[in-house]
């Protein structure tokens, strides 16, 4: 009888270890020609737990410019409920020699387990007064926006990424501003330039 | 010896207790928001068998709608939490971390980041009192605006946290007040969820 109870339990402990989160944020990430600069990153254990990274200000001259960068994310691993969130914000954004800017960018990435389902989203993903080739971008931006950055490149606006087999894993990235570098001459990319960027995943 | 160290002791107390006076003070000129001095709450909620996560975004300042607010307004807050109780149940104390966010510039300091300590955790004693699905947690921080303040020690309680259903956006809601600054709302990003104690946060 004792051995089935320590059976069980031994099962039990096993299907709550199996399950894991991840999530991930970071306010910029510039690579110019192999050269790599970050803002602090905040990296959930697969355990779950918290953790955040700040900035006051950030700044790689012709690439990106940002004030009061904030990352944070959390989660936890149940077998009853088990998620993740992460959100990444940063302000006074200026991309690409200004070819992009916003007030307020800010990523939202969710994934979770409830009892019977789980799913991923990155609602509440946004711009703040997004400015594009000096026009205004007064409308929520659809995921995966494509936009020319003449002498640039081209940026991706509102990148989202979901991963995960939707049964038992389920996972999402958003990358709000994912500046490309090209060459003018080859068109080959020369680097890139990611602002706001949010992952988050559960799997069991 | 012993006399020698106890003064010792002694003196090291009184200087601790100056400095930490001292601090107070630097932190208690800070307008609209309240800094040091106070102890948040910890009365009213009932010992909680459970634990808190959660992220996201709120902008609507009711539990009416979570629509996002206009781009010019800037009216919104993000934030990330893990929170839960740490003993045995009373005393209602607890453990964790908050974050949390507000951009509008017509707030305190012109907007703020907020980096909380968690030191309680209980049930809920506002209008969602007896919810189940809520928990109740607070403590203190550290206010930095965006106008350059900084002011430490600053009281916090998240008056309710509340994990309604999955998705969290649309669901679940939750209250904040640091100092005398309040916010509260459903989520329009971001989720919460209530946990089991024995997970490991």
């Amino acid at each position: 009888m004792a051995l089935k109870i320590l059976s069980a339990l031994t099962l039990l402990a096993g299907a709550v270890q199996a399950q894991s989160v991840t999530g991930n944020a970071f306010g910029t990430y510039v690579n110019v020609a192999g050269i790599v600069s970050q803002s602090p990153v905040a990296s959930l254990p697969s355990t779950g737990g918290m953790a955040t990274g700040q900035a006051d200000a950030f700044s790689v001259a012709g690439a990106v410019d940002g004030r009061w960068l904030n990352a944070v994310t959390t989660g936890a691993v149940d077998n009853k409920k088990t998620g993740a969130q992460s959100t990444s914000e940063v302000e006074n954004v200026s991309a690409a020699g200004g070819a992009i800017t916003a007030d307020i960018v800010t990523a939202v990435a969710t994934s979770y387990f409830g009892q019977f389902t789980g799913g991923n989203d990155a609602t509440g993903s946004g711009f703040t007064n997004l400015v594009v080739n000096g026009v205004p971008v007064t409308t929520d931006v659809a995921p995966n926006t494509q936009v020319a950055l003449p002498g640039v490149g081209y940026a991706v606006l509102n990148e989202q990424v979901p991963s995960g087999d939707g049964v038992t894993s389920w996972g999402m990235t958003v990358n709000m501003i994912h500046v490309v570098l090209q060459d003018a001459l080859t068109g080959l990319t020369t680097g890139e330039v990611i602002i706001g960027s949010a992952s988050s995943s559960v799997s069991r | 010896m012993n006399k020698g160290r106890h003064l010792s002791l002694a003196l090291g107390a009184i200087a601790a207790i100056l400095v930490a006076v001292a601090c107070q003070d630097t932190a208690s000129s800070p307008g609209s928001i309240t800094a040091g001095g106070f102890p948040p709450p910890k009365g009213g909620g009932g010992c909680a068998n459970f634990r808190l996560t959660g992220g996201g975004r709120i902008d609507q300042r009711d539990h009416l709608g979570f629509a996002k607010s206009t781009p010019e307004s800037h009216d919104f807050a993000t934030f990330g939490f893990q929170a839960r109780p740490t003993s045995a149940c009373p005393p209602t104390d607890g453990s964790g971390n908050l974050e949390w966010q507000e951009h509008n510039p017509a707030e305190f300091g012109g907007g703020f980041s907020f980096h909380g300590t968690v030191t309680f955790f209980t049930t809920t004693n506002d209008e969602t009192a007896g919810d189940s699905r809520c928990g109740r947690f607070g403590g203190f921080g550290r206010v930095k605006t965006r106008d350059g303040q900084t002011f430490d020690n600053v009281p916090f309680e998240v008056r309710h946290a509340c994990d309604v259903d999955e998705p969290g956006v649309g669901n679940d809601h939750i209250a904040i007040t640091i100092g005398v600054y309040s916010r509260h709302g459903i989520l329009s990003g971001g989720n919460i969820q209530q946990h089991r104690l024995t997970g490991n946060i």
